[in-house]
């Protein structure tokens, strides 16, 4: 007692920016304290949760093999598919196992194909899972918002489109990219109408995705394509491009050769790209006259497609530019004369005096 | 009576290779589960099966080792399916070109497998 | 008279000293709180992602995993298996062995059935030349890749090479021995393609620590805390450094460095700047700075992105001797590369990197050990002058060494919220006592380390870069 007065007596007497770190370190070290305990008690969740969910996982997988392979064929969904249901139904408003059923449902949607997809999609209906999804677009929070349109578009839950369509405009970009992949997975090319209307940039994470989407449909009759390649948004217009050359837009050849001159480089590349693939020959005389005019890229974009194309007439063109000074389109162009005349081609050997062209000769005279 | 034909499915979606193990299981078949391409190849020496399924993109060990293991470095003859999903084609000509005997390509029906699975070991 | 006027400096140079402590806790602490915002938007943009999609599509761009070996017989084999299982469709593998004296090209053509290939490189940037050739696997299970056989030049030469022979858009460099987990170029490349609103120039992964883990033919199986507490404390370290300092850089788009372990470039800027400096120690920072600079020269809006999922695991020196001349080598490499681009420095036409990144780094942690020593050194010389004030030197010392440990206590949690790879009973304790332990256990060597550096630098400029013997990724912990 007598020491504690002490202390408390001397502690006084210190400066009072001593007193203050004191006390401030006091305080760091109960906080300190304080943290380590509930460090322990996170770490003792996640570790049972961590268990829980292996044996969840296990019992929901079973459960939903078992719900596949109990239908009947007269029935729609069999007394022993229902007992499945109501069991799943009893443990899904606890969130993590919500949670964990969907994923598992999800998982296996995804592969199986027919009926067996049909069935999973009834159980998501049935068990009540499709009302939490639906709730959680009236929530304020928008990645709550984005993760329940993501659900519905895996579920494929078509009633929710006037729900969703909703969302196209929303500030935040997550959400607009899975309203967009909802609309494109569940009604295909109609889905695709967002891009007439499409102001911010559509990145090209967001196009492969869509691109992923498109193309797993067995039904593949595009719509018209020509607004997007004339739209002002530019990645609209790259991705227009993207579905011209997958889906072999013949019709759209004018606004090709339009856009030929646009102002972006990445567009104009990529013009060249589509317009060899879709045109050949034709696409290739016109090129071939404004070579000279494109920038390195364009020209070792053109050349590389020139590979393909390549026909005995090419050769003065291909000759003109042996001596190219971008050492791909060098390359390139030594290659293709091997194609087109082997005997000119071993001839140039002698008529080399640069020291390094010969090293890339033999290489493409090996290759 | 005669034995049970022994298969390996090499799939690393837990769910599916339950629903196939099932479906295989109820045909009279005896299946050796491997969750990727690893425990395939070990489960393929060490039990000599007669039928290997496997996913193309598996962890560790990709299902074209696999098949270029069991044919190339065991020199085993056994029928091979594979599985794959969109986009892959270019690897399943590889899985062919390795020799793969069947593909199916991600989402099918299990009876379709079942099929199949009848078909090569016929 | 005297003695005050030695009162007026004393009293300048505690200023000066306090200034510089509360400003280096006051910038913890603010890095500490954006990185925590950080943290939590990438899980929440996390949440919904699904990766599946990009993984299969043939559409995704093409990525080159460059891998410079030097020497590394005993594990290359396993390692290239490692690197060659990643999920992602459009990528292929360059090993690069850098004139190993062992034989590393024997084992790999042997395990892959390799063959020699015709080929002629672009020399883009100037590298030294090969050796045996090129070669490429006849199996086509291997075709993704690609083993180059070239003269020694030290790792940056090693990785120019690669960077001339990638035909891909983007490249991934990374040291052989490190383990990439499989979904790791996919979580990578998304910052790339996701950004429109600025280019993205280079994204950093973060690196963990494989000693102690149980890792079998390339794929780890199971993660647990090393028993050395070296090891242990670097593991503190590399939490605290990734999940808070990066984290909270990566927000203010100011990271000046991306882990030569891990990292992945737009390969026409890398190409564009001149590639790797061979002329430094430190040429994972030093390529960075560069094509920031570059980036602001030219006018462009850039980024450098961070992804904070463990997704590559290697091997940290398991001893003293090696981690001092690891540190020692890190220590010279920023010196050079602050230098080399002093002009950056302070400099209003470079915006937050001229402004904020570039003195941060040359305040806080170019300096910091200087600083730190000729503390020490002072006090020192007030305890022989009998001129310390206990009651306040002490008191300092007791808040300054509770702010560190909860430095590191802040980031076991941004741990266990987020990626929890140290998942075992027990593991949880050890690591908070031992944020209590590192400041005597692992500082004390840091600081040894880079005043060994500075020295190096200025004094010992033909120093041979410090070697690091590593031991094998399979090897279990003696």
């Amino acid at each position: 007692m007598i020491d504690y007065q002490y202390f408390i007596d001397h502690f006084e007497e210190f400066p009072f920016l001593v007193q203050l770190v004191w006390r401030i370190s006091v305080v760091l070290f109960l906080t300190i304290i304080l943290l380590t305990i509930y460090l322990k008690v996170i770490r003792y969740h996640l570790r049972k949760k961590e268990n829980e969910y292996k044996t969840f996982k296990k019992e929901y997988e079973a459960l939903l093999v078992e719900y596949l392979y109990a239908d009947k064929e007269n029935e729609q969904i069999s007394n022993e598919q229902q007992s499945i249901i109501l069991k799943i139904k009893t443990h899904i408003p606890i969130k993590y196992k919500r949670k964990m059923v969907i994923s598992v449902l999800y998982n296996l949607m995804n592969e199986v194909s027919g009926e067996m997809a049909d069935s999973i999609k009834t159980l998501y209906y049935q068990t009540g899972l499709i009302d939490y999804a639906l709730t959680r677009l009236k929530n304020k929070n928008w990645f709550v918002i984005a993760k329940g349109i993501g659900e519905l578009r895996r579920f494929k839950v078509e009633e929710a489109h006037d729900e969703v369509a909703k969302f196209i405009k929303h500030p935040k970009n997550e959400v607009r990219k899975e309203t967009q992949l909802y609309l494109v997975n569940l009604f295909r090319f109609e889905g695709l109408s967002f891009l007439n209307e499409l102001k911010t940039p559509l990145s090209e994470w967001a196009q492969l995705q869509l691109l992923e989407v498109l193309q797993k449909f067995d039904d593949q009759q595009i719509c018209d394509i020509k607004p997007w390649l004339k739209s002002k948004n530019d990645t609209v217009v790259l991705f227009a491009l993207k579905l011209a050359q997958i889906y072999n837009q013949f019709e759209v050849k004018d606004i090709l050769i339009e856009l030929l001159s646009h102002k972006e480089k990445e567009i104009r590349i990529c013009v060249i790209e589509v317009l060899t693939n879709l045109y050949g020959i034709e696409a290739k005389e016109m090129l071939k006259t404004n070579f000279n005019q494109l920038s390195i890229e364009e020209q070792l974009s053109f050349f590389k497609l020139l590979e393909n194309l390549v026909d005995p007439s090419d050769e003065t063109f291909i000759e003109q530019h042996l001596f190219h000074k971008n050492f791909e389109i060098q390359l390139l162009a030594l290659k293709i004369l091997k194609t087109i005349n082997i005997d000119k081609f071993l001839s140039l050997n002698k008529l080399r005096s640069n020291k390094e062209v010969p090293e890339m000769y033999k290489f493409a005279n090996n290759s | 009576m005669m034995s049970k034909n022994k298969i390996v499915l090499a799939e690393d979606n837990s769910t599916l290779s339950l629903l196939l193990k099932f479906r295989l299981e109820k045909e009279g078949y005896e299946l050796l589960m491997a969750v990727d391409g690893k425990e395939a190849v070990d489960l393929i020496e060490s039990q000599s099966p007669d039928l290997v399924i496997t996913d193309i993109m598996m962890p560790f060990i990709s299902g074209l080792e696999v098949i270029s293991h069991v044919r190339n470095k065991l020199a085993l003859e056994i029928p091979i399916i594979v599985f794959s999903s969109a986009g892959q084609e270019e690897m399943v000509l590889k899985a062919f070109s390795l020799g793969a005997n069947d593909f199916m390509g991600k989402p099918f029906s299990p009876n379709e497998l079942v099929i199949r699975v009848k078909r090569l070991l016929g | 008279m005297d003695s005050s006027t030695l009162d007026i400096i004393l009293k300048i140079i505690h200023y000066l000293f306090f200034a510089y402590a509360f400003s280096a806790i006051g910038s913890y602490i603010i890095l500490s709180i954006i990185s925590g915002k950080e943290t939590i938007d990438y899980l929440k943009r996390k949440s919904f992602v699904n990766y599946k999609d990009i993984l299969s599509s043939t559409m995704a761009p093409t990525i080159t995993i460059i891998a410079p070996a030097y020497n590394e017989s005993l594990n290359v084999v396993e390692n290239v298996r490692s690197l060659l299982s990643n999920h992602y469709v459009n990528y292929n593998v360059i090993i690069v062995n850098d004139g190993s004296k062992d034989d590393s090209l024997e084992k790999l053509i042997a395990a892959y059935d390799l063959d020699k290939v015709d080929y002629i490189i672009n020399e883009k940037i100037k590298t030294k030349p090969l050796r045996s050739g090129v070669f490429k696997s006849k199996n086509p299970a291997f075709e993704k890749l690609m083993v180059v056989d070239k003269e020694n030049g030290g790792k940056a030469d090693a990785l120019n090479m690669g960077l001339n022979i990638s035909t891909s858009k983007y490249v991934a460099c990374i040291d052989v021995d490190c383990l990439l987990i499989e979904d790791a170029l996919q979580k990578m490349i998304k910052p790339f393609l996701e950004v429109t609103d600025a280019k993205v120039i280079a994204t950093g992964g973060v690196i963990r620590i494989a000693n102690s883990c149980v890792i079998n033919g390339g794929k780890l199986i199971d993660v647990n805390l090393p028993k050395s507490l070296l090891l242990q404390s670097q593991i503190l370290e590399y939490l605290r450094a990734f999940l808070l300092g990066r984290m909270a850089w990566s927000r203010l788009n100011g990271l000046l460095v991306i882990s030569g372990a891990f990292g992945v470039f737009d390969k026409k800027i890398a190409i564009d700047v001149g590639g790797y400096d061979t002329n430094t120690v430190g040429e994972d920072m030093e390529i960075i700075v560069r094509m920031r600079r570059y980036m602001e020269e030219q006018g462009r809006k850039y980024k450098v992105s961070y992804i904070p999922d463990p997704l590559c695991w290697t091997e940290a020196p398991d001893n003293y001797k090696i981690f001092i001349s690891q540190r020692n080598r890190w220590t010279r490499g920023t010196i050079e590369t602050l230098r080399k681009h002093r002009k950056i420095g302070f400099n209003p036409k470079y915006g937050s990197f001229g402004l904020l990144s570039y003195p941060y780094w040359l305040i806080f942690e170019r300096l910091a050990p200087i600083i730190e020593v000729v503390g020490l050194l002072y006090f020192a010389v007030l305890i022989i002058l009998k001129e310390v004030r206990w009651e306040y030197a002490l008191s300092f010392l007791v808040l300054a060494y509770l702010f560190s440990v909860l430095f590191s206590i802040a980031a076991l949690y941004s741990e266990e919220l987020t990626f929890h790879q140290y998942k075992k009973k027990g593991t949880g304790y050890k690591l908070v006592l031992l944020s209590a332990l590192e400041p005597f256990v692992l500082h004390p060597f840091i600081l040894y380390a880079a005043i060994r550096g500075n020295i190096d630098y200025y004094f010992n400029k033909k120093k041979k870069w410090g070697e690091m013997q590593r031991k094998g990724l399979t090897g279990k912990e003696a």
